[in-house]
């Protein structure tokens, strides 16, 4: 008996032994995540008072505004423009950039001779790469006055040659098109793979019914893969407010503004580069709230719809 | 049997198109590139004439002779090297100090630690928040903002927990009986078995880092230690940088001499800067997948 108990105590103080170690690793790590992920939470705060550089987040000295900046975003004269603007290019994203990498999934199962296959998704791959500043390099420089796509369009088109990078309304379709081009061949991946774990048997059973290629894509393949598409659309509706600014940035000059500014972007120039820190944190507040409500109701629906949600 | 073939395959002219469209976008794709490759190296007459299609008019590889020059490039390149070195290393440690210690059941207050874990995955503070914080430790303007705030990711953590939950614990155990402590139980039976998420997280540092500018146009006012994607946005996006820059008088005569234009240097420095990624792709890219892959599994 005394015996067993001395065992007990024994492994007791292995275990405590054993989670000091394991503590002692982790908490690096933790104080950098409490720094980093947790700090900047707090200092939404400031999205509440008049924040300037030198004052605190929080105690003395701190003056108090209550909702005013976040009154000033939405009767200020860009609130229409930031969210018409946000709400355009991100739903041409959801319309293309969020389908094509389904359509090319679908093609590309298509494609019997593995070789062949093979080699096209690794090109399709291929811009996800290359890094955005490259890439907008290489847009500006082709839409350019004498670029090679101006060129295209004067010739087959007869569009007057002109730099198009300043040409406003062509700025939704360059945008598109260039996040659909870096993007559909990386987002296709997981669809190839969960396309490629179908019972074969299926599609064995499906032809023997006489089932034509179009038919066995509607009845087989797209209910293999409609769990996945469920997911990254609620993914990609809680992102619609999120813009990809980092394109955004490197693409847009003030003369595509009207159309080109979004949250990220008009946060970046009135924050970091203007200094408006309390107005544009209230801003950024603001869209995330909105975020999160779109996500949730997605999932919600989703979750009604197709019995599948993220939670 | 040669009838089951035959509904198998359907319409050979279908099939025909099918292919066609697959190889039509794997030109739209690549070419965009392969008119960067040829610009680049044709000669300087007829690339300023920018109407260069299907394959090199003439040779000259003058542009990249001049832009070999430029110390400026030299100097961000270096930058972007030290940047993605030390993100990876640190990317690598930070992640398995925390993914491991998870893989203990023994471990206390576990759940409350995969709710701290969690709770930044759903929320932030956004751009500005995090902007104040950094600057008010002092990290404004020095290269350790690169370094410091992107060299830890709770992503990865969870990914790599969940590989380490695949490795059976009876190895642990036996290892334990052995008398093997923590830390030596991670080294000789933790580590070598995780080679490939190890490969997988370093891949994706190193490719996030040599491609992100945002941080650095964030927090490097300075030139100096600017990494080489802010180099290129200041020469190919703003054009704040001529090209020409920071060439020698005498670099500047030759081009002039030679009739290189500014586009074509442009390129040259495109596929300067673009040439190792493309090179490297195919090595890395069973990786990347195989990152998709396991960041799915968590979903």
């Amino acid at each position: 008996m005394k015996k067993k108990k001395k065992k007990r105590e024994k492994i007791k103080k292995s275990v405590i032994r054993e989670n000091i170690q394991l503590y002692a690793m982790m908490l690096p790590v933790f104080l950098l995540i409490i720094i980093f992920c947790y700090g900047p939470m707090f200092g939404l705060v400031i999205a509440f008072e008049d924040y300037a550089p030198g004052l605190p987040f929080f105690g003395e000295g701190v003056k108090w505004v209550g909702i005013q900046h976040f009154k000033n975003f939405i009767e200020g004269k860009y609130f229409f423009r930031l969210i018409k603007n946000t709400l355009v290019l991100s739903g041409l994203n959801l319309l293309f950039g969020f389908t094509a990498p389904i359509l090319f999934a679908l093609l590309i199962d298509q494609v019997k001779h593995m070789r062949y296959k093979k080699i096209a998704q690794t090109a399709s791959y291929m811009p996800h790469f290359i890094s955005n500043v490259v890439v907008a390099g290489m847009v500006i420089s082709f839409i350019d006055r004498n670029g090679v796509i101006s060129n295209m369009l004067s010739g087959l088109f007869g569009l007057p040659n002109r730099n198009w990078r300043e040409v406003a309304s062509a700025f939704p379709i360059i945008y598109t098109v260039t996040n659909v081009w870096k993007g559909f061949g990386f987002g296709s991946i997981l669809y190839i793979s969960t396309i490629s774990s179908i019972d074969q048997n299926q599609y064995e059973s499906a032809r023997m019914d006489g089932a034509n290629r179009l038919q066995q894509c509607i009845y087989i393949t797209l209910p293999g893969i409609k769990n996945m598409i469920a997911i990254n659309l609620i993914m990609a509706i809680g992102g619609i407010l999120g813009a990809n600014s980092d394109l955004i940035l490197l693409l847009y000059t003030p003369a595509t503004y009207e159309v080109a500014d979004v949250i990220g972007t008009y946060t970046y120039r009135m924050g970091i580069v203007s200094g408006q820190y309390s107005y544009t944190t209230a801003a950024g507040v603001f869209m995330s709230v909105i975020g999160f409500t779109l996500t949730y109701i997605a999932n919600r629906t989703s979750d009604k719809l197709t019995g599948y949600g993220l939670w | 049997m040669r009838k089951k073939n035959k509904i198998r395959e359907g319409n050979p002219a279908v099939t025909v198109i099918l292919y066609l469209m697959v190889l039509l976008i794997c030109f739209i794709t690549i070419y965009p590139m392969y008119y960067v490759l040829i610009l680049s190296v044709s000669d300087p007459r007829a690339a300023a004439t920018m109407r260069v299609y299907v394959h090199p008019e003439g040779f000259s590889l003058d542009s990249y002779k001049m832009l070999i020059k430029d110390m400026e490039l030299w100097r961000s390149y270096l930058n972007t090297v030290i940047y993605a070195a030390c993100n990876t290393v640190l990317m690598l440690l930070t992640t398995t100090l925390v993914a491991y210690p998870l893989t203990y059941k023994r471990l206390l207050g576990r759940k409350y630690i995969n709710i701290f874990l969690l709770i930044p995955m759903y929320f932030g503070g956004g751009m500005i928040p995090t902007f104040l914080l950094v600057t008010k430790l002092g990290l404004y303007g020095s290269p350790l903002a690169l370094i410091i705030p992107s060299c830890f990711s709770i992503w990865n953590i969870i990914l790599m927990k969940a590989f380490f939950s695949t490795i059976p614990e009876g190895l642990r155990d036996a290892a334990r009986i052995d008398g093997a402590g923590v830390i030596q139980i991670l080294k000789s039976v933790y580590l070598p078995l995780s080679k490939p998420i190890l490969a997988v997280i370093a891949v994706y540092t190193i490719v996030g880092v040599w491609n992100s500018w945002f941080s650095a146009a964030v927090y490097l006012p300075k030139t100096e230690w600017q990494p080489l994607q802010m180099f290129l946005r200041r020469t190919l996006v703003e054009n704040t940088r001529q090209v020409t820059e920071s060439l020698s008088p005498e670099t500047m005569r030759e081009m002039i001499k030679k009739q290189i234009s500014g586009a074509q240097l442009k390129y040259a420095m495109i596929m300067i800067v673009t040439l190792p990624v493309l090179c490297v792709y195919p090595f890395f890219q069973k990786y990347f997948v195989k990152g998709v892959m396991l960041g799915s599994l968590k979903e």
